[in-house]
């Protein structure tokens, strides 16, 4: 984890050609607001959870967020996972896109999302609650927990919209195991907003047109065999985004489990920067 | 003597396609826009830029040019490669309806994304400073 937060932080020193992202400030929710094509943005999310019945722990995401196209961006995620009095270990690797089917801005936006997933149990970023995913999947040992493999495709059908300023965000998630199991569905919905809409006419940092603010609910809607909201994992969480001038973005979300299947505390955290014309820089170095 | 009827005739098919050609070019003339931003509905040109005139939106619109559009579109808007030069005729005539409407909207398809998560207060203030540039 601190080699990860390291390693953003290294970017964010030594890679000056930066752009501003115009993102939401989510973890779990996704909003139609693609990467900028030819950019690149790497981001760390670590989560720190507490376990009932189990010991703490903290998980992290590395993810590589690409613009292939203004309609197209794709993103390839390393997980990984700390539990506290037990070990430290890689936990898989996700790959995932997001498609604009519809060309022009309309009152609500469409995005499709296909994600594969190759993770071990003992994966426990939760960038995405379905099925029946409760804490208690989350206590056995790491050493237990990694001997599962699990080789998931995950669709969502988001939907987004901007009104006043504000980003109202619906995601409808379906999962499937592709060696077994029934379809598992989810939920995420997220709303934020700039704490100030007008920019002002100087550079700043610490002013209010910088920071974004909002929440997000999160959980799990059961599976194809029984859709239900009972019995899976549900949470609120708070959100507050900073963006920073030198372009990189920090990112804070306290969040509380909703019912006995959730934790009862997660905390999570984000840094990203946001390297404009990623490829173009490539092709400059190889000449 | 044969040929003489094909020969009037071609003549004057290519004196109708070039008057056409004429005509079409000087519609364009009249107002000469990229076809892109040209799409905007028409209810978007009139739309009213809130901040025209005002010298703070045009800075704080040339602070936004930096963050977002100088990458693509050059330090002096002057473009590069496929992004378009927005200092041209072509951009600045549009209005700025058309503008915000295109900021809006993007053209997806050609690469230029959709702005639409800067809140439109902040895309406003970058058309004011794009149409400072003229």
């Amino acid at each position: 984890m601190v080699i990860e937060c390291a390693f953003v932080a290294a970017a964010c020193a030594f890679l000056p050609p930066y752009s501003a992202a115009q993102g939401t400030p989510y973890f779990v929710t996704y909003s139609h607001r693609l990467e900028e094509p030819g950019n690149l943005e790497i981001e760390v999310n670590p989560v720190f959870a507490s376990q009932g019945g189990g010991n703490d722990f903290l998980a992290a995401t590395t993810e590589f967020e690409y613009g292939v196209k203004a309609w197209w961006t794709s993103e390839f995620y390393l997980d990984g996972q700390s539990t506290f009095h037990d070990s430290t270990l890689f936990t898989g690797f996700r790959w995932e896109n997001h498609f604009r089917p519809l060309m022009r801005e309309h009152w609500i936006n469409p995005v499709v999302y296909v994600e594969y997933e190759n993770v071990s149990e003992a994966d426990k970023t939760m960038i995405e609650v379905t099925g029946f995913d409760s804490q208690s999947d989350h206590a056995p040992p790491n050493a237990v927990l990694r001997q599962a493999k699990d080789h998931e495709m995950e669709t969502r059908l988001v939907l987004s919209s901007d009104f006043q300023g504000w980003n109202v965000s619906e995601n409808f998630i379906a999962e499937k195991n592709l060696g077994h199991d029934p379809w598992e569905f989810g939920y995420a919905v997220g709303a934020s907003r700039p704490l100030r809409l007008v920019a002002t006419a100087r550079p700043c940092t610490f002013c209010r047109e910088n920071f974004l603010a909002g929440a997000e609910f999160y959980g799990g809607l059961g599976t194809s065999w029984k859709l239900t909201t009972s019995g899976t994992s549900h949470y609120a969480a708070p959100i507050l985004g900073w963006q920073l001038p030198s372009g990189a973005t920090l990112r804070i979300s306290p969040g509380w489990g909703l019912n006995g299947a959730s934790h009862h505390f997660v905390l999570r955290w984000g840094v990203s920067y946001e390297v404009s014309g990623f490829v173009n820089r490539g092709k400059g170095l190889l000449r | 003597m044969k040929s003489l009827p094909i020969l009037i005739c071609l003549t004057l098919t290519i004196n109708f396609a070039l008057a056409a050609a004429a005509q079409n070019r000087e519609s364009k003339l009249v107002r000469d826009v990229l076809p892109a931003i040209a799409k905007a509905p028409a209810e978007a040109l009139a739309w009213k830029n809130p901040y025209e005139g005002q010298p703070d939106a045009v800075l704080a619109g040339e602070k936004l040019f930096r963050q977002h559009c100088a990458e693509c579109h050059g330090e002096d808007a002057r473009g590069r490669g496929r992004a378009a030069n927005l200092r041209s005729p072509s951009v600045q005539n549009a209005t700025p309806g058309e503008l915000a409407w295109f900021l809006r909207n993007g053209n997806l398809r050609k690469g230029m994304p959709s702005w639409s998560g800067l809140p439109v207060q902040r895309q406003w203030q970058i058309v004011t400073y794009l149409k400072s540039l003229h």
